[in-house]
């Protein structure tokens, strides 16, 4: 055994790997827990076999950026070793993520509990603009909720660093619904803006309980941004039309953000306006949001800890079971065969009846003619 | 109309029960000045209740009741009685002496009288006045010493001006601590806003609870009622028509009862929206909310060790500055950016020490904090 694999084996020791929580197109997650201390971690197992050029793309990004970034809203990553063939990137284990926590329709969201939200996505979001590194997949699904509250950016698969005009980078990033529409017109440069789009569509999901601009193809995409936030013009976007995919797509109206968000304020939907400016060079950058009066007026965000968040399932359901007043004596939904003594009782009370059954029918027939 | 027609003046200020039949009962409070009289104590619902007696008689002008039963008696500033007529007559040319002390008073600084001893009245006034301006908590103090020297402090005040000692020497030093503490009121007076406005959130929010349950209770009891009714009446109908075993029939439309029962307790009792906000609303007071802090960590991008320019001749990036159809900068790309994050990754390495040479030494701690990332 070489250095290096000794070096990895020890590694591997501190980590302890338990069940198997979920699985993605590129790896598995596990929870597990650090043998010293007892933390709990997840382990996300990267499959390596199936690629032919080696190690996924989305796996080196990970590691790379993730080893830089260390902040309260970014998801840490603690260790990586290899076990055979794969790659294990340890990370610090995270109880949900916002999808979740939206999905859940028995959880009530207060102006404040938002306005935390959106702080902590804020933050985590400059931190990783002010170390030059894109997110490019922004999305309720991976940000994530610690134990503690604090929301983490997570699934930097996507990530790359920005600002080298050497090279081009791909417009086939982050979901179709938070895509911003200058990657949907094929845009090959682009800055930070396009994070702060998906941060807007999130911040509008917050806020209505439901995807904002659900586009159902790409070009759909562009036709639904359209239609709630009117066709851009020369004047709002200067050079929009020169981008490589451009398609006029037709005019509509540009409506206000109000009478969507009937119940936001003022200051909650200057914000979200300016986070949804067509023109990436005039879209409020992270560091801008964080100062916007949105976060300092009254109510102040909601302290971490008081954030709603979805019941686990197994206390869930005995919560109904106790509010619903159930009679535990009787035989319960789960119950397929009656006690024994039960059966017995029944089957000869059915015996009686059975001794009668003409009698017993005529009377019917005669109360039902009466 | 009705009552227009019976000659009622409609009221103002003042709760009564209507009739005045009975010489004790309250009788109604009607007023004959056109102006109305702010202030008193508020009940609960935000009504003031007046203190009221068959033996009123205004010190002025000396009219009783007996000789006008419309007289109402208003309290001074100066805390001395007069009816409605006497504080018109003197007052509505502008400010003019009491009559009884000779304090100049203001028509409309009269208040209508709450309790029977004008002292009560007085010492409630002015603890309503300090307890606005001297409202810090106990945890606006670092020990309990401090907090209690505080109320030391705050009844002193309120007794000088109950009594009028030192009344201005104590004046100015309720106006000395409003300069001193004008951020701590300030905050304290958000949250009791916002405690009230919970307080009041949780009112609506309970009674709407009250009434959903209440709704779902007698839906639910309607279901069952109409569901037992059907399976006894299918029952009736099968055993009529078909020619099975009457057992087995009877046995199976009580499976199918029992089912049913079984599938209404399962159906989870939806908690009402109104429930989670109570209970949402109910830990938010655990934990108070802090204002918002825009960065929380220690941020620091070597701005003081360069200046950006302009211009750079670069040959790297020309291509996105020839861009003339402004294809990259129309997708938000700016060069500066990327002359910014050479410049920074330039001088971040400035004040690292070199590796070799210093074991004996620790790194400095600046340097081992991540803060932002150096050139890799």
């Amino acid at each position: 055994m070489d250095a290096v694999e000794k070096a990895n084996a020890e590694r591997q020791r501190k980590w302890v790997k338990d069940q198997k929580i979920g699985e993605g197109t590129y790896a598995v997650v596990y929870r597990g827990r650090e043998l010293s201390t007892g933390r709990k971690i997840a382990i996300k197992k990267i499959k390596v076999g199936q690629f032919k050029d080696g190690l996924d793309m989305s796996a080196i990004r990970e590691v790379k950026y993730l080893r830089e970034l260390k902040h309260q809203n970014v998801i840490e990553l603690l260790d990586v070793f290899s076990s055979k063939t794969n790659l294990n990137l340890v990370l610090e284990f995270l109880d949900t993520d916002l999808e979740l926590v939206i999905k859940d329709r028995s959880l009530v969201f207060l102006p404040s509990d938002i306005k935390a939200w959106m702080a902590m996505t804020f933050r985590g979001l400059e931190f990783c603009h002010r170390n030059w590194i894109l997110h490019r997949d922004l999305k309720p699904n991976n940000l994530l909720i610690a134990a503690d509250g604090q929301l983490k950016l997570a699934d930097f698969g996507l990530a790359r660093d920005f600002a080298d005009p050497g090279y081009k980078m791909t417009c086939q990033v982050i979901t179709r619904w938070y895509r911003p529409p200058e990657l949907l017109f094929g845009c090959r440069y682009y800055s930070t803006a396009v994070d702060i789009w998906s941060v807007g569509c999130i911040f509008a999901e917050l806020m209505l309980r439901t995807p904002y601009l659900p586009g159902e193809s790409d070009m759909d995409q562009l036709k639904t941004i359209f239609r709630a936030l009117g066709t851009p013009t020369e004047e709002d976007w200067p050079g929009h039309t020169k981008l490589p995919d451009y398609v006029p797509l037709g005019q509509f109206p540009k409506t206000p953000l109000r009478d969507l968000f009937t119940a936001a304020s003022a200051d909650c939907l200057n914000l979200l306006n300016k986070c949804l400016v067509y023109d990436p060079k005039k879209r409020i950058s992270a560091k801008e949001a964080l100062n916007h009066p949105y976060f300092f007026a009254l109510p102040y965000p909601s302290h971490p800890s008081k954030l709603p968040k979805p019941v686990k399932k197994e206390s869930h359901i005995i919560i109904e079971e106790v509010e619903g007043n159930v009679d535990f004596s009787g035989p319960g939904p789960g119950v397929k065969a009656n006690p024994p003594n039960k059966l017995k009782r029944k089957l000869s009370d059915d015996e009686s009846e059975g001794k009668r059954s003409i009698a017993r029918r005529l009377d019917f027939g005669q109360r039902g003619s009466s | 109309m009705s009552r227009w027609l019976r000659g009622t003046t409609i009221r103002k200020g003042g709760s009564s029960n209507g009739s005045s039949a009975t010489r004790h009962s309250t009788p109604q409070v009607q007023s004959t000045s056109t102006t109305i009289f702010g202030g008193g104590v508020k009940d609960p619902s935000g009504r003031t209740s007046e203190y009221f007696s068959m033996d009123d008689q205004c010190p002025v002008c000396k009219s009783d009741r007996y000789l006008n039963p419309k007289l109402r008696l208003l309290v001074s500033a100066c805390y001395h009685k007069m009816c409605e007529s006497c504080i018109d007559r003197l007052f509505t040319l502008g400010p003019a002496p009491c009559p009884i002390c000779n304090k100049i008073l203001r028509k409309l600084a009269f208040t209508p009288q709450t309790f029977e001893d004008l002292d009560v009245e007085k010492e409630v006034a002015v603890r309503r006045r300090i307890a606005k301006e001297f409202n810090k908590r106990r945890e606006d103090f670092p020990d309990l010493r401090s907090y209690n020297d505080y109320l030391e402090e705050v009844e002193d005040i309120a007794f000088n001006l109950i009594n009028d000692i030192d009344v201005a020497e104590t004046e100015a030093r309720i106006a000395q601590y409003k300069i001193e503490n004008a951020a701590i009121i300030e905050q304290n007076l958000q949250r009791e806003e916002q405690y009230a406005q919970y307080l009041k959130e949780q009112e609506e929010a309970d009674r709407l609870e009250r009434e959903q349950r209440a709704a779902e209770l007698k839906k639910l009891e309607e279901e069952e009622r109409e569901e037992k009714e059907k399976g006894r009446q299918e029952l009736i109908d099968k055993l009529e028509t078909s020619d099975k075993d009457v057992k087995k029939l009877i046995a199976r439309s009580r499976a199918e009862a029992m089912k049913r029962a079984a599938a209404r307790i399962i159906t989870p009792a939806l908690r009402s929206t109104s429930h989670l906000l109570r209970s949402r609303a109910a830990q938010s007071t655990a934990v108070p909310d802090v204002p918002h802090v825009p960065l929380q960590d220690d941020w620091y991008a070597y701005e003081d060790k360069f200046t950006l320019r302009d211009d750079y001749d670069d040959p790297v990036s020309d291509a996105v500055r020839k861009d003339r159809e402004g294809i990259m900068r129309a997708g938000g790309y700016r060069v500066e950016e990327a002359w910014e994050r050479a410049l920074r990754f330039a001088v971040a390495g400035l004040d690292v020490r070199p590796l070799q040479g210093l074991r004996s030494e620790p790194p400095p701690a600046s340097t081992s904090q991540d803060v932002v990332m150096t050139a890799a």
